[in-house]
């Protein structure tokens, strides 16, 4: 097989002195959509953010093309590699066009090449007509959408996202998965940190389940979302079922 | 239609830029031209250049001159530091005072006046102003530790403000004698009179040097409008971004504290005004914001030679009263988006 884009052999990262990942194992190729699961402080932030460079792990090592990631300059990291944090925050009310352009900043500045990644990304994620308002006047839904272009305008290989549907309503859910897949369909790869496991079945050609810092499930969804998983993991008594060919997850409180 | 969008040097960032830099020319001239005896603009230009009468050479080159220098120069640095400090805190409150190198450069020169260092040691004031500045960075730095977050940044240098404030309040309060006392009220209320090219050149080099640290992360002040944690992930090394911009700002204020005392609210005004030119962006601002401030204070320093009063009114007690109400002004505008709700 190629050389993974992006994997993490045996990452151990303390915070505050307390182990919050321990031996994580995990490899991003092209084209790979991975979703990211698990219950509330399982490590899924920190998996993710070792994974971007900006956590340096304790124990192991992350590669990006095969190279110790440590030792990659940030700005040459920051090309290949596009971090989309929690709540997509947007400080100043800068243009919607000005803040995606922002993905173009490792790069360098202003040429033509810049211009037309913001004017794809724009056009990718249907925000031409919001390109001159201040970003700070678009809805919930709208902001996820500049959030994501302004990740596609950086053109990087990897995608990383922690929690980017929280508080989208159920078609900008859609819509963002949908944006993130087709960078993977285009070549690119995807680690998506989720919390709605039918989404994630959806979306995901591979599911990573977290459990107190530990990875204790990487495989396709039918396999690693079973009733005694979810038991395990996230103290539910689930049913998962198939309907319409897709996965759903019913859970319920143990008895 | 993106060409309008534009870079840093596109037609729209660079009209604003010229106007503040006509405005400022202008300011300066009227600046040289201004006092007990006033000079027309030629007869200013004919005292700098020294084709006029020996009478006006004296008056602008010797007294007018250094003061409208030092008027442009410290307005700029503080324009630029709070327009730096605003990027990098991502917040329209921000002001050089924040992290408390302008009290502790304050302090710095009081405790000079306050041993009489000043009589026997010209140099001692300013000296000792800056050395203030930079041991609150150092402080600063040692208390909130180098990979310090940016809320463990500004309580410290509040702490470091206060103690700074207090120290000050002693050495007025155990002041050997009343003209002390005076001298050290006086020179905390900020001024520029009688200043010599001597101060400009004492100034210069700190201001100089501190401006120069400000100019060098407009980009990562434009990341951070993402928040810190994609401003990281973008590529920018936010520790020293940090540490960049503190020592920037303790270099370029201490600089001016130690020839002109405290001048407050131009680091925090200056960057509004200029905002809406650039389109919010925290890079583009770095330079108008500069030039605004330049403008404000010697506006202001143009001002206080004008009221009609017995001696001059103090420029840091005019820039406090144009400041402090505008400050509370901005607070009541955005006080629904600072107690977190959004915008």
């Amino acid at each position: 097989m190629s050389t993974p884009l992006l994997a993490a052999d045996r990452v151990t990262v303390a915070l505050g002195g307390r182990v919050v990942l321990e031996g994580a194992t995990l490899a991003l190729r092209a084209g790979e959509r991975l979703a990211i699961v698990g219950p509330n402080g399982a490590g899924k932030t920190t998996l993710i953010r070792a994974f971007a460079g900006l956590e340096r792990p304790k124990e192991g090592a992350v590669t990006l093309d095969g190279v110790p990631l440590a030792g990659v300059a940030p700005r040459a990291r920051a090309r290949r590699i596009g971090y989309l944090p929690q709540g997509h925050v947007f400080h100043w009310p800068l243009p919607v066009a000005d803040v995606v352009a922002l993905g173009r900043l490792p790069h360098g500045a202003g040429s033509a090449a810049d211009r037309d990644a913001v004017a794809a990304a724009l056009a990718a994620t249907d925000l031409e007509a919001f390109a001159d308002r201040p970003v700070t006047t678009l809805s919930g839904g709208e902001r996820a959408r500049v959030a994501i272009a302004r990740v596609l305008a950086g053109a990087p290989a990897v995608i990383l996202a922690d929690e980017p549907i929280a508080a989208l309503d159920l078609r900008y859910q859609l819509v963002v998965l949908d944006l993130l897949a087709r960078h993977a369909a285009a070549g690119g790869a995807v680690a998506v940190v989720l919390h709605d496991l039918g989404l994630a079945a959806r979306f995901a050609d591979r599911i990573v389940v977290l459990d107190r810092g530990r990875i204790v499930e990487d495989g396709p969804a039918e396999a690693v979302l079973t009733p005694e998983r979810l038991a395990a993991t996230f103290g539910v008594s689930a049913a998962v079922e198939r309907r319409n060919g897709r996965l759903v997850v019913i859970a319920d409180q143990p008895a | 239609m993106t060409d309008e969008r534009g870079g840093p040097s596109s037609p729209r960032s660079r009209a604003p830029v010229a106007g503040l830099a006509c405005v400022l020319a202008l300011l300066f001239v009227v600046s040289l031209g201004v006092g007990p005896v006033w000079l027309s603009p030629a007869e200013a230009l004919g005292g700098l250049t020294g084709l006029g009468s020996e009478a006006a050479r004296l008056i602008v080159v010797e007294i007018r001159l250094p003061r409208a220098l030092l008027a442009l120069m410290i307005g700029f640095s503080l324009g630029l530091s709070g327009a730096a400090l605003q990027g990098l805190l991502r917040n329209p409150l921000a002001a050089p005072s924040l992290f408390g190198a302008p009290s502790a450069a304050a302090f710095g020169a009081v405790l000079a006046i306050a041993l009489g260092l000043v009589d026997t040691l010209s140099f001692a004031l300013p000296v000792a102003a800056l050395a203030g500045a930079l041991v609150s960075v150092a402080l600063l730095v040692l208390v909130a530790g180098p990979r310090a977050s940016l809320l463990v940044v500004i309580l410290a240098g509040l702490a470091i403000s206060s103690l700074a404030g207090a120290a000050t309040s002693l050495a007025l309060n155990l002041a050997p004698n009343p003209f002390a006392a005076l001298e050290i009220a006086f020179w905390l209320l900020g001024s520029l009179e009688d200043r010599s090219l001597r101060h400009v050149l004492i100034a210069a080099p700190f201001i100089a040097a501190g401006t120069a640290l400000l100019f060098a992360d407009g980009r990562a002040f434009r990341a951070l409008t993402l928040g810190e944690e994609a401003a990281a992930s973008l590529g920018f090394p936010l520790a020293r971004v940090r540490f960049r911009v503190v020592l920037g700002v303790a270099l370029a204020v201490g600089g001016g504290v130690a020839v002109a005392g405290s001048i407050g609210f131009v680091g925090l005004v200056a960057p509004h005004l200029v905002r809406p030119f650039v389109r919010n962006d925290p890079g583009r601002l770095l330079l108008p914001a500069a030039l605004a401030g330049a403008v404000l204070l010697s506006a202001a320093d143009i001002l206080v030679r004008m009221i009609p009063s017995q001696g001059e009114i103090r420029l840091g007690v005019v820039t406090a009263l144009i400041g402090a109400p505008f400050f509370i002004w901005l607070v009541f505008a955005r006080r629904r988006s600072l107690s977190g709700e959004p915008a």
